[in-house]
C-alpha cells in the first residue's frame, strides 16, 4: 500500500470513528422525530370529575336511545364510538348484566341505566357504568368507573379501580377499597374500614355521623375572638429555629413557623397559620383560622376545627369529631398517607397520594 | 501555576458531585410535591403582573390565556405592566382592558429606569393583594396554573414560588432543541432536586410568585439588578423565607431562535448572577441568618455557577502552561490527570443530568442530540466569560447598567 493511500485510509477511518457517535444526533436533528414541545395540558385544570364528565358527555350523545329505552322498558345493545359494546337498560333489571365467564360473575359491557339501577353481589364490572337515577351496588363488587345522576351506594367490601362521581350523595359501605377519584356534588359518606385516595365533595363524612365533639370542647369559639382573617391581612410571622409549644388554651396571633417539632395544647386558638418543619401534634379542641402544615407527620386530636388547608408531607392522623374546612369555605387535607377516625368531617378535598384509611383501625 | 490549577480542579469536582447528587436524587430519591394536591381552598386574592416591553407579537396570547384560567374571577386581577413600549403593545392591552373591565387593569409606564425590576417596582402601586404572580409576556399559562402557583402560599414559610418553563418553539432549529434539553435538565432535575433536598430552588422571575409581605420585608424589587429573580431568591433566603419549586406547574415559553439573541440572554444572566454573588455570597456563608447550612452551601454554589465559566477557561490555560513548563513534576501530572478526568467525567455529569431529565419527561429520542450540547457549552463558556470580563472592566470603561430585552420570534399573535 502506498504511503498516500495509507494516510488517506487512516484519515477516513478516523473521520468515520469521529462521526459515528454523532450519527444518532445528526439523524434526530434532520428527521425531528422527537422535536415537538413537551406536552403541557392547557385545558385540563386537574378537576376531580374530569373523566366522569367526559364519560357523561359521551352518554349524553346517546340521549334519544336512552330515552326510548326508558319509555319502552326494552334493553338496547349499541356500540360506543371507541368500539366498546354497550348495554342500555330500559328498566331496573340486573339479570342481563352478568355473563358467568369464570368463577366470579363478570360484566364486560358498558352499562347505561335509563332509570335506577340495582346491581347484584360479587360481580366484577369491567367497563364504565352510568345510572340516570339512583345506583345501588351489591356487596363485594368490583367496578372500573361509575357515574350516577342521583345517589350512589357502594355495597360492603366493594372495590373501585378508577373513578366514581355522584351528582347526588355517595355512600360507601364499610370495607370498600376506593382507588382513584371519588367525588360527589353533595356529600360522601365513608364506612369504617374503607380505603381511599382522592375524595372531593362539599361534605365528606367518615362513619355515620359527625361526632359533634367540636361543639363540646371547652375553648371559646373563633367567632368570639374576632372576625375571620384572610391571607391578605395576616400579622407578621414568627420564625422559631427549634421546637415550639403552644400552651393549652393559649391564643396565638399571626403566622408561626417553627423549624422543629410543634405541639399545640388542648383548646388553643391559632388566629393565623402554623408550619412545623418536623412532626406536628395538635391536641383536642384546637381551633385554627389559617392552614396547618407539617414537613413531616401530623396528628390532629379530637374535636378540632381547622379552617385552612391541612398539609403534611408524610402522613396525617385525624381523630373523631374534628372538622376541616367549612360549608362555605371548602378546604384540602393532603398527605401521602392519611388515617381518619369515624366522626371526622372534611368540607372539600381529602387526598391521600398513596393511601388513606377511614374509620375502623384508623 | 500548579496550585491554582489544583484549586480549580477541586472546584470543578465539587460541581461535578453536585450534578450527580441532583440527578441520582431525581432518579431514586423521595420526591417532594407538598402543595400540588391543594385543589380546593378559600383562595386568596391574587394580582398577576405581566411584564411587557414591545410585546405586540405575544401579549394577546397571554391575556387570552389568563382570562380562561380556573381561578375565581372575583379574586384575580391582571396587571399588564407595559414598560415604555414603542410598538402596538399599549393598544392591544387597552383593547383587552375594555373587553374585560375590572379584570384587567393596565399599568402603562412611559418614563423611568429601564429593566424589568424597575418596571415591576413601579407597578407595585397597583398591587393590593398578599399574593403576586409574575409572568413574562411570551408565556402561555394553562387553565389550572394560577391555583397551582398560589397553593404554596398557604404555607406561612413560603415567600416565593417557581413553576416549570417548557419551550414551545423547541423544534425550530438546533439552538431551540439544545435550549429545550438545557431547560429540561435545569428544571426537571436541578430545580426539583433542590426542592427534594430542601436546598435553594431558584426564583425564575416568570411563572413565579412572591408574597407581598415578604417582598416588603426584604425591601421590594432591586432595580439595580440585571436578574431580579436571582436577587429575589437570595434576599428571601437570607430573610428566612422559602422559595418552593412546583415541577408540575408547567408553562410554555419561547426560547431564543438565533445565537446572537441567546448570547445576549446568557450574558445578561451571567452578569446578574455575578452581581448577586458579589452582593450576597459572603453574607450567605458567614453572616448569621435564618437559612440552614445546607441552604447556605447550595446557595453559594448556585451563585457560583456562572463564575465557573471563566474559572474553567483559566483552568485550561493553566493546564497548557503546566504542560509547556517543560519538566512536568509528579504533581503536574496529577493535576493534568485530574483535569482531563473532569473533561471525561465532569462534563458527562451534566450530560447525565440532561439525559435523566429526558427520561423523566418520557422523551427519550431527543436525548440523542446530547453530543451537540458541546456546541451550546462552548458558546455559553465564551459568552459568560465575556460578560465576566466586561463586568471587571466596567469601572475602567465607565459602562452603565444596560438591560437587554430578549427578542421574540412568534409568528402569529
Amino acid at each position: 500500500m502506498s504511503p498516500h493511500l495509507a494516510a488517506a485510509v487512516l484519515c477516513a477511518v478516523t473521520g468515520v470513528l469521529l462521526v459515528l457517535p454523532m450519527l444518532p444526533a445528526i439523524l434526530e436533528l434532520r428527521l425531528k422525530k422527537d422535536a415537538a414541545p413537551l406536552n403541557v395540558v392547557q385545558q385540563y385544570a386537574g378537576e376531580i370529575a374530569h373523566f366522569a364528565h367526559g364519560f357523561r358527555d359521551s352518554v349524553q350523545r346517546m340521549a334519544p336511545l336512552v330515552a326510548n329505552c326508558a319509555a319502552t322498558g326494552v334493553n338496547a345493545h349499541p356500540t360506543l364510538k371507541g368500539g366498546d359494546a354497550c348495554l342500555v337498560l330500559g328498566k331496573n333489571d340486573a339479570t342481563a348484566l352478568s355473563s358467568p365467564t369464570g368463577k366470579e360473575p363478570t360484566c364486560a359491557l358498558v352499562v347505561i341505566a335509563a332509570a335506577d339501577l340495582t346491581l347484584p353481589d360479587r360481580t366484577a364490572f369491567l367497563k364504565e357504568i352510568y345510572a340516570a337515577g339512583k345506583l345501588t351496588g351489591g356487596e363485594e363488587c368490583a367496578y372500573r368507573a361509575i357515574y350516577g345522576e342521583g345517589d350512589i351506594v357502594l355495597g360492603r367490601a366493594s372495590k373501585l379501580m378508577r373513578w366514581v362521581h355522584a351528582a347526588g350523595a355517595l355512600h360507601a359501605e364499610p370495607d370498600c377499597d376506593l382507588y382513584g377519584r371519588v367525588s360527589s356534588d353533595r356529600e360522601i359518606m365513608l364506612g369504617a374500614g374503607c380505603v381511599f385516595q382522592r375524595l372531593h365533595a362539599p361534605r365528606i363524612v367518615i362513619g355515620t355521623a359527625d361526632g359533634g365533639a367540636a361543639e363540646a370542647c371547652a375553648s371559646p369559639r373563633l367567632a368570639d375572638v374576632g372576625g375571620r382573617e384572610k391571607m391578605d391581612a395576616l400579622e407578621p410571622r414568627r420564625v422559631i429555629e427549634g421546637d415550639f409549644e403552644v400552651q393549652p388554651g393559649e391564643v396565638v396571633a399571626g403566622n408561626v413557623v417553627a423549624r422543629g417539632k410543634v405541639r399545640v395544647g388542648a383548646g388553643a386558638i391559632l388566629l393565623g397559620s402554623l408550619k412545623s418543619g418536623k412532626a406536628l401534634v395538635i391536641e383536642s379542641g384546637v381551633q385554627a383560622r389559617g392552614s396547618v402544615i407539617s414537613g413531616d407527620r401530623m396528628r390532629i386530636g379530637e374535636g378540632c376545627r381547622i379552617h385552612g388547608p391541612v398539609i403534611a408531607e408524610r402522613g396525617i392522623e385525624i381523630a373523631a369529631g374534628t372538622r376541616c374546612g367549612e360549608v362555605n369555605a371548602l378546604t384540602s387535607v393532603c398527605a401521602l398517607k392519611i388515617r381518619v377516625e369515624e366522626g371526622v368531617t372534611v368540607f372539600g378535598t381529602l387526598w391521600a397520594r398513596e393511601i388513606g384509611h377511614a374509620g375502623r383501625g384508623a | 501555576m500548579i496550585y491554582p490549577l489544583i484549586a480549580i480542579v477541586l472546584l470543578i469536582c465539587i460541581y461535578t458531585v453536585r450534578h450527580y447528587l441532583f440527578t441520582l436524587n431525581r432518579l431514586f430519591g423521595f420526591q417532594r410535591h407538598p402543595y400540588i394536591d391543594i385543589d380546593t381552598a378559600d383562595w386568596p386574592a391574587v394580582t398577576v403582573l405581566v411584564a411587557a416591553h414591545n410585546e405586540e407579537k405575544v401579549i394577546s396570547n397571554i391575556l387570552d390565556a389568563l382570562m380562561a384560567v380556573s381561578y375565581p374571577q372575583e379574586k384575580l386581577v391582571i396587571v399588564p405592566v407595559n414598560d415604555r413600549s414603542t410598538d402596538g403593545t399599549r393598544a392591544i392591552i387597552d383593547r383587552f382592558a375594555k373587553a374585560f373591565p375590572g379584570r384587567i387593569r393596565p399599568f402603562h409606564r412611559v418614563t423611568g429606569k429601564g429593566g424589568k425590576a424597575a418596571a415591576l417596582k413601579d407597578a407595585m402601586a397597583m398591587v393590593e393583594t398578599e399574593v403576586i404572580l409574575i409572568f413574562d409576556a411570551d408565556y402561555v399559562p394553562a387553565r389550572g396554573l394560577i391555583k397551582q402557583l398560589v397553593a404554596p402560599f398557604f404555607d406561612p414559610e413560603v415567600g416565593g414560588v417557581m413553576g416549570r418553563v417548557v419551550p414551545l418553539n423547541a423544534g425550530e432549529n438546533l439552538l431551540t432543541r439544545l435550549l429545550d434539553l438545557e431547560r429540561s435538565g435545569g428544571y426537571q432535575v436541578d430545580q426539583q432536586a433542590r426542592m427534594n433536598l430542601r436546598l435553594v430552588p431558584q426564583h425564575g422571575g416568570t411563572v413565579a410568585g412572591v408574597r407581598l409581605s415578604a417582598l416588603r420585608e426584604i425591601g421590594g424589587w432591586n432595580d439595580k439588578s440585571l436578574t431580579e429573580d436571582t436577587d429575589l431568591t437570595f434576599r428571601l433566603l437570607l430573610a428566612g423565607w422559602k422559595t418552593v419549586y412546583q415541577n408540575r406547574s408547567e408553562c410554555y415559553e419561547e426560547v431564543p431562535e438565533t445565537w446572537p439573541v441567546r448570547l445576549r440572554q446568557i450574558m445578561r444572566w451571567a452578569k446578574g448572577h455575578n452581581q448577586a454573588l458579589a452582593n450576597y455570597g459572603l453574607r450567605l456563608l458567614f453572616r448569621p441568618s435564618l437559612a440552614s447550612w445546607r441552604e447556605r452551601l447550595d446557595g453559594f454554589l448556585l451563585l457560583g455557577v456562572y463564575i465557573m465559566a471563566p474559572i474553567t477557561l483559566l483552568g485550561w490555560a493553566l493546564a497548557l502552561g503546566v504542560f509547556y513548563q517543560g519538566t512536568i513534576a509528579l504533581q503536574g501530572v496529577v493535576a493534568l490527570l485530574a483535569f482531563t478526568s473532569y473533561a471525561a467525567i465532569g462534563n458527562f455529569a451534566a450530560f447525565f443530568e440532561i439525559a435523566a431529565a429526558g427520561q423523566l419527561d418520557g422523551s427519550a429520542r431527543r436525548v440523542r442530540l446530547l453530543p451537540f450540547l458541546i456546541l451550546g457549552f462552548v458558546v455559553s463558556i465564551v459568552g459568560v466569560s465575556r460578560a465576566f470580563a466586561s463586568q471587571l472592566m466596567a469601572p475602567l470603561t465607565g459602562a452603565q447598567f444596560h438591560w437587554d430585552k430578549t427578542e421574540r420570534f412568534r409568528r402569529t399573535s
